[in-house]
Parts: C-alpha cells; structure tokens; sequence
C-alpha cells in the first residue's frame, strides 16, 4: 500500500503536540485510538490535564490480572499430575489428558472472560489495549501451548515489562515458557537447533523480514539451544546448548541468547521495528514515509530503545494528532465489542459462549491468532462474514439475556455477576430514554459525539436527526430508537476510530 | 418491524424496486453511478451458465511435495529420507519412476480418467523460506524480491469487473467480459481470512463461506443501514475512493445483499452421504452448490491446513493428504454428476514444498519446489514438466523447473480467458495442462 504523506515534515512531526491544539476533539481521538472509546465525563477530564501528564497514565502499568479460579485449579492439578508420574496403561493416559484438555479449555475461556473486563474498565482499556499490541507482536497461541497457565504468566510478563527497554523485553520473552513451547525452542538441542524461534525472533519481533540472511538464523538459532520448559517455569539446560562461536550480522563470538538479542540491537533496522508496529496498530494501515520512521527511530535508538519513552513521545507528537489520520482506522473485533460495552455502559457477559465466540466469529480468537504473525489487522477485519458477525453482536446487545437458554456454569456465572451489579448485559429502556429525551437533532450529535470517529457529512447528520424524529414520535415504545441506535452502531462512521 | 415490505431486500436492484425513499437516498450516494447504470438501469446481464470457475485450494503449511509424488525409483530418495521415505511398495505407480502416496487412491484414478494432472516441481527462483512471505509471493505472483500490494487473482478481478485499471507491473490492462454486478462476489473463499490472493487494486465483493455464518436471522436493523449508508454523499469522499470510510460503505452494502443470496442457496442443503464430513470437504460441497446455483462468481478459494509437518509426519500427513483427495474427488464426482465438470477447473498450491532431506523429528522443515495439481474434465491429465534432481547433499534444497507464474498464466489465459500479461506483468510460457 502506498504511504500517505503527513503533512508534517519529518523535523516537526515528532514535535509535541502544542498546548493550545489540546482540544476535547484531541482528547477523544487520543482515548479511542489508546482504548475503546470516549467516555464523555473521561474526554473532559483528559482535556483539563496537560497532555504528556495524561499519557503518562494511561500507560502505567496495570496490576496483575489475578487468575481466574479455574486457571488456579488447573495449575495445581497440572502440578499433582506431573508428582504422580505416568499412569501405566495408555487408556489411563488417554484418559488422564483428555480430562486435562478439557479443564484447560474450560480455564483458558474464563481467562479469556477475565482479560476482557479488565480491558472493559475504563481505568486499565489503554494499558491492556497496550499488552494487547504486544501479544500480537510476541505471538503464543493457545491452539499449540494447549496450557492456559502458560498464556497467562506470559501475558502477565509482557504486563509487567512491556515499557522496559525493548531488547530487555525480548530477552525475558525468550525464557517466556509459552514461547519456548510455541516456537519450538522446547525441542532444540546443541546437535540440532530449531530454527523456529530465531527465524520469527528476527522476522516477526525485531528486525522485519529482508534484514537478515538464512545463515543469520541458523547460526542465531545455536545460541537458543538449551532453553527449555519446566512445569510452567523456565530452565536452562547447559548440556543441551551450544557453546561454540557463531557468526552473525558478521560477527563471530560464542554468543548466547542475550547475546544474539544484543547483537541484534545493533543493527539499524531494529530501531525501526517497534516504531513501525505502533504505526500501524495505532495510527495508520498505510506505511509512514521512510523519513518520518526513521526520525522517530532515530530519538529511540537515542533512548537506549526505552519503550516507555517511546509511548509518550508518540502519543504527545503532533504526527499522532495530524488530522489526516483521525476517524480513519477500522476497528479491530475486540475494539469493536469492547467499545460497545463502554459506549452503552454495558458490562462483559461473563459467558464464553457468547461473548468469546462473538469474537471470534468477528476474526479475532482470544490469544488464538491465525499464526506467528499475528492479526494483519485494518481491511482484513471486514468482510461480508465479519460484519455479519458485527451485525450479529449488535443485536444481541440488543435483546434482553434469556436465562432458560443459560446452561449450569452460565447460571452460576449469571447469579454471581448479579451478587456484584455488574449483570447489564444488554441495553436497557433507560438509554433509549435519554435519547428519547432530547431533541433529534441533540440526540444525533450526542452519538455522533460518543461514537464516531470522524464527523459525518451534513446530509448523514440530517438523515439521523430525521431518524431520531420518527423513532421518538408518537407512543409507539422504544421498538423503532432501538433498531435506530443498532443500525448507527453498524455504520461505517461507527466502525472507524 | 415484521412487515413484509419493510424486510431486507435481497438484491440492490430489489432494493430500489422497493424502497421510493431508497432511490431517493440512493440518487445522491456515491455508488448509485455504478450501480444505477450496471444493474438497475442497464439490466443486469444473465448470468452466464457457461462461465469458467476456478476452484483454488490451498494447501497451508508447506506440502511435502516429495511424499505427495513419489520418487520411488530414485536412491537419493530413500537416501535422503531413511525413516520417512515411502516404501516402493506402497506407492501408487504412475510410470517406472513416480507414484503418489498411498492416501492419494482417488487421484491416481482420476489420472486413469483423465480428468488429474500433475505439474512438477513448481517453485520460483531464490526461494524464500518464510511462511509468510513465501505465501505472499504465491499470492501476490511477485518476484521473491519484490513486493506487489495486490493478489494475482485480485487483478484478475481488477481487469475482469472494469473499473481503474490494475496496476500490474508494467501492464495495461483492458476488461475482457462482461462486468459482473456488484451484488455478486466475484470471489467466495472458505477461510478464516480473505486470501490475499484476492486483494485487487479497487475493492471487490468478496464473500466469506464459514460455519455459523449463514444462519437466516431476522434483519431487522439492516434497512436501517442501508439507508444511511445511502444517505452519504458522493462528497464526504474527502481522502478520496480509497479511505477506509468508502471501503466499509461499499462492503457493507455489497454484503447486505450478498448474504440473502447465498442464504437462499446453502440454506437448504441437506447432508449429502458422498462427500466426507470434515470441514474441508463441507466446503467444497458449498462450492459445488452455488455453482450448481448458476452464481455468476468464477473464482473460489478453499483452505486446508496443517501441512507445516516438521516433526513425525508420517500420520500427520497421511491423513491430511487423504483428507485433500478424498474430498477434492467427491467435488468431482458432484459436478460430473451435475453436469458441470466441463465448467470448473480445481488446482491446488502450497507456499512452498519441505527439505529433501528429513530432519531428526522424522519430519521435513521448510523447502523450496513441489509438485501440484490440477483437476477438470477438460484438461490433459498426467505428469507436467519435470521432475526435480534429488542428487543433493543433506540439508540442501530442490531447484525447481516450473515457475509458478507459468502455471498462473496457463490458467488466465486458457482458462479464465484473460489477459495474463495484464495480470502477471510479464508472459510467461504456459503449461500444457490446458
């Protein structure tokens, strides 16, 4: 695809953003772009700060997602199982791991359930959005590590050290056990190294595909031998690793995994990786000009590649906020649903069933992505099978929850949720009457406002104002203002932030 | 809500009939020129039932070629693979020195019918062994070191459906039939993603076949929807007609039609005991019954995954290349039966063939060249091209001799009947399966 150009050059567009171009119009597309959506009490509050003050907030490091009940139990049993040793007959065994599939699938949708109202509070949306990014940067899929366990502790790593130095991070999620497990490093051994974690290490995490040779990987992957996956913790088995020299970018030495992660960072492509991903998860689908990556890579290269710097340097940049990339980026399944959730003061249904299959049916499985690369994002989240998807999701949002079609664990799940006053799983009479309160044409600005990511055409404006008339006249029930703030939910205006 | 007239029309044409104020809405949106004129004004051209369709399937992963078409006769073969290696004695002799693998009994028929055809040790030079980009390649036709932003069959969509022109490289590209409607997707695919196979230079309908997804469901917002998307005017194209903003507008109308169609289609299809159950096979018999439904679309796109087998492959990849013929010979047998055979050709490709050489998991890691095939009642069945020189040391890879670009061109140019200089950039010579 081709760049768009900023109209900034690349001196200025890495500038802060100046004071007085800090407007509540900012304000909502810097809170839909790092969360879900603009809550308008939350869009006042970030306009009265000073701008670097609020993104040094929003990306704080969220706590621990404690683990879900389930994800406990399954840990302990995991480790019950591994004391006890092998049953003898293979029927046992059969039997022994299926039942462990089965609780491990039940423990990965509650974890799944968890992720998503931690994500759905207002306070966490930008950090976990954030963790987000970088799961699909640090790929693991729950298809292959089959241990939700293992998810869990490396979503928690990248939680925890996702604003260290890059290179840092990379090194811890090298010992990830989830990633040791999923990119093969579990089977590498001196006489015969797998290439699969060097091969994604350099393509997919650091440097990007044309920026090293094969002979790179192979002698990269040497340096991996030896890591391995203990009961969840990470080991490092000397006799398995190779200790030799290796040559790499041209460089002989007899380096290890850190040291490999080091060499790496001394390449320049490595300063340009990172700041290129988060164009593109944040910004803009179309690549930025050359010259305007590279001097924003040439400030973290500076920074010792703080990835904490970085983050407030570019959502403090007049780049980010540059016009032309406002209300222009599609919103990714999980975006989608969990602005709904915000934008209608909803909470998340805490029922895998629904919830998780909306999403994957949207294109986006929880911590399932289609492969190593991650989701590839913008057009490719919309087809006419997606937005049914969406089209689908929003009516349910719609219908009041039907508790005979609820099954055991759903009831339970559906009684707790009460006991907390978190149970609004859909949209009630009470938004639709403060719509119906207003007059049509306040009322379309009020959706406009909260939902939109980029201001409609006149013609659009006074088409909803019409809507909104006809729906609130006459007695006729709130019937007519629910298909209507469906059917502006679906809408393309809605779907872009 | 429930009246009969306020449902969803099927069709955009349905929908101007029926919607006054839709016209209304509609004479100010920035699609009615397209539209007004190709269907609604003009009249839609009938759908041509004797149309050439192409059923792709991919093979995701990497498909071992040399397990797929056996070497049998070669001792580098049963050098390079010691463990791995397919018994002579197992394979399904094609001549002295090819068989295919024991779970391939329904190709090695069709062979004997004439309706499978084998191109060999196809590959491109320096051959990148990333999935990703090897795929990329296959899919965007593109030099290994070069990157296109669109997919080959997309700029075939590109030239076929008017419009802009594709940007091929170096092409000048001219529509060759009639347009096809813009309610009617010109690719359906069975996959989680669109294949970027079908990324054109302008938008397309692209329609997604998945389980769960064509449940009839009362549309109840979707007028509404369709009326404020009408409601956009031409202008507010601001970033111009390839924004995301038009992009979702054009999908969301072309889907809200698309979908009542196919429903209508595959909603009642009953379970059929000749196709095997598995989703694979589930897919092609969809295929087969849109086609058998006289839908204008001509290309298809069906997935099947899990070729990726560098670790003990020999179960692994036994069943799935079972899974592969048994239901690709029951879509044959389905559209013989139908009397559609002549219409459709099927042919598979895989990113990239496996390493000659097993590795120590008793399986293969990534390679470069490998065979694949093609299956149709109108083509001439047997072995295409040459075979690749095992004569390599461990751990090295095939060179290939046919470029995938050649396979490609045959089936634009003698198939889909298209210009595939327009599509590919350059000539490439065909291969005479066709």
């Amino acid at each position: 695809m081709e760049s768009r150009t900023p109209t900034l050059a690349p001196a200025e567009a890495w500038q802060p953003l100046p004071a007085r171009d800090w407007t509540p119009e900012a304000a909502r597309h810097l809170l839909r772009r790092t969360g879900f959506s603009a809550r308008p009490e939350l869009v006042a509050q970030a306009a009265a700060a000073a701008l670097p003050e609020v993104v040094a907030h929003l990306f704080t490091p969220s706590p621990p997602l404690p683990e879900p009940f389930a994800l406990r139990k399954l840990a302990e049993e995991f480790r019950a199982f591994e004391a006890e040793g092998r049953p003898d007959s293979e029927a046992e065994r059969r039997r022994r791991r299926r039942e462990f599939q089965d609780k491990a699938r039940a423990a990965f949708e509650d974890f799944g359930i968890a992720w998503l109202q931690r994500a759905a509070d207002p306070k966490y949306s930008a950090y976990e959005k954030f963790v987000l990014f970088l799961q699909d940067i640090f790929v693991v899929a729950f298809q292959k590590v089959k241990n939700p366990v293992l998810l869990h502790a490396h979503q928690q790593l990248l939680r925890e050290h996702g604003t260290a130095a890059y290179p840092e991070l990379c090194k811890r999620v090298s010992r990830s056990p989830a990633m040791v497990q999923y990119l093969d490093l579990q089977q590498s051994r001196v006489e015969h190294p797998n290439e699969n974690f060097a091969r994604e290490l350099l393509e997919l995490f650091t440097l990007g595909e044309g920026n090293y040779s094969e002979d790179d990987i192979k002698e990269a992957a040497r340096a991996f031998t030896g890591y391995r996956q203990r009961g969840g913790e990470f080991a490092f088995v000397r006799r398995q690793h190779d200790t030799g020299r290796k040559t790499i970018f041209g460089r002989t030495g007899a380096f290890d995994g850190d040291g490999v992660i080091d060499l790496i960072f001394d390449q320049p492509a490595a300063g340009r990786f990172l700041p290129r991903e988060l164009v593109r998860f944040y910004l803009t689908d179309r690549p930025l000009p050359d010259e305007h990556l590279e001097a924003f890579a040439a400030q973290w290269r500076r920074d010792d590649y703080d990835t904490g710097k970085l983050l407030r340097r570019f959502f403090t940049s007049r780049l980010f906020f540059d016009p032309a990339f406002r209300g222009a980026m599609i919103k990714s399944p999980i975006h989608y649903y969990l602005g709904l959730v915000q934008d209608l003061d909803l909470d998340v249904a805490p029922f895998p069933r629904l919830t998780l299959s909306a999403l994957r049916q949207m294109g986006q499985t929880f911590f399932n992505p289609p492969n190593v690369r991650g989701w590839v994002g913008g057009r490719t989240w919309i087809n006419s099978t997606t937005l049914a998807a969406r089209r689908q999701l929003v009516e349910w949002l719609f219908t009041p929850l039907d508790e005979s079609k609820l099954n055991g664990d759903e009831m339970v799940e559906l009684v707790a949720a009460r006991a907390d006053g978190h149970a609004r799983f859909n949209v009630e009479d009470a938004t639709l009457d403060s719509l119906r309160a207003m007059e049509p044409e306040v009322a379309a600005q009020t959706v406009i406002d909260r939902g939109f990511g980029a201001a409609p055409p006149a013609e659009l404006r006074a088409a909803m104002a019409e809507q909104f008339a006809e729906a609130f006249r006459g007695g006729a029930g709130n019937e007519r203002a629910r298909a209507l703030l469906g059917a502006l939910l679906l809408s393309p205006h809605y779907q872009l932030c | 809500m429930n009246n009969p007239h306020t449902l969803l029309p099927s069709t955009r044409r349905e929908f101007l009939r029926t919607g006054a104020r839709g016209i209304g809405l509609l004479a100010f949106s920035r699609f009615a020129p397209d539209f007004l004129t190709s269907t609604a004004l003009a009249g839609a051209p009938p759908p041509e039932s004797d149309r050439s369709i192409l059923v792709l399937i991919q093979l995701a992963g990497g498909n071992d070629g040399l397990n797929t078409l056996v070497p049998y006769a070669d001792d580098h073969y049963h050098r390079l693979r010691p463990t791995i290696g397919l018994k002579t004695s197992d394979v399904l002799r094609i001549d002295d020195h090819h068989g295919l693998h024991p779970s391939l009994a329904p190709f090695r028929e069709m062979l004997d019918a004439g309706s499978l055809g084998v191109v060999q040790n196809v590959g491109y030079p320096n051959p990148n062994r990333s999935h990703f980009r090897s795929t990329e390649i296959w899919e965007t036709a593109s030099e290994s070191d070069d990157y296109l932003p669109s997919g080959w069959l997309g700029r075939f969509f590109d030239n076929q459906c008017g419009g802009t022109p594709a940007t091929a490289p170096g092409a000048t590209a001219t529509p060759s039939t009639t347009p096809t409607p813009s309610d009617i997707p010109v690719g359906i695919h069975a996959s989680n993603e669109v294949p970027p196979s079908f990324l054109g230079e302008n938008p397309h309908n692209i329609f997604g076949l998945s389980r769960g997804a064509l449940r009839p469901r009362h549309a109840g917002a979707a007028r509404l929807v369709e009326g404020l998307l009408a409601a956009e005017p031409a202008a507010s194209a601001g970033a111009g007609a390839d924004d995301n903003l038009s992009f979702l507008q054009h999908t969301m109308l072309d889907a809200l039609a698309t979908e009542k169609r196919i429903q209508r289609v595959l909603g009642g299809m009953k379970p059929d005991g000749a196709y095997p159950g598995d989703p694979f096979a589930n897919a092609l018999r969809g295929v087969a019954e849109l086609i058998a439904a006289r839908l204008p679309t001509r290309v298809y796109f069906v997935s099947l995954g899990g070729f990726d087998t560098h670790g003990n492959q020999l179960g692994t990849h036994a069943q799935l290349l079972k899974q592969l013929a048994d239901g690709m010979a029951a879509f044959q047998k389905d559209l013989t039966r139908r009397g559609l055979a002549d219409q459709v050709l099927t042919m598979t490709f895989s990113e990239f063939g496996r390493r000659p050489s097993e590795n120590e998991s008793k399986g293969t890691d990534h390679g470069t060249a490998a065979p694949l095939f093609v299956m149709g009642s109108r083509l001439k069945a047997g072995l295409h091209g040459t075979a690749p020189s095992l004569d390599v040391g461990a751990n090295r890879d095939l060179a290939f001799s046919t470029d995938f670009r050649r396979v490609y061109a045959t089936v634009l140019d003698r198939w889909l009947g298209c210009d595939a200089r327009a599509v590919l950039g350059a000539s490439f010579k065909p291969v005479e399966f066709l």
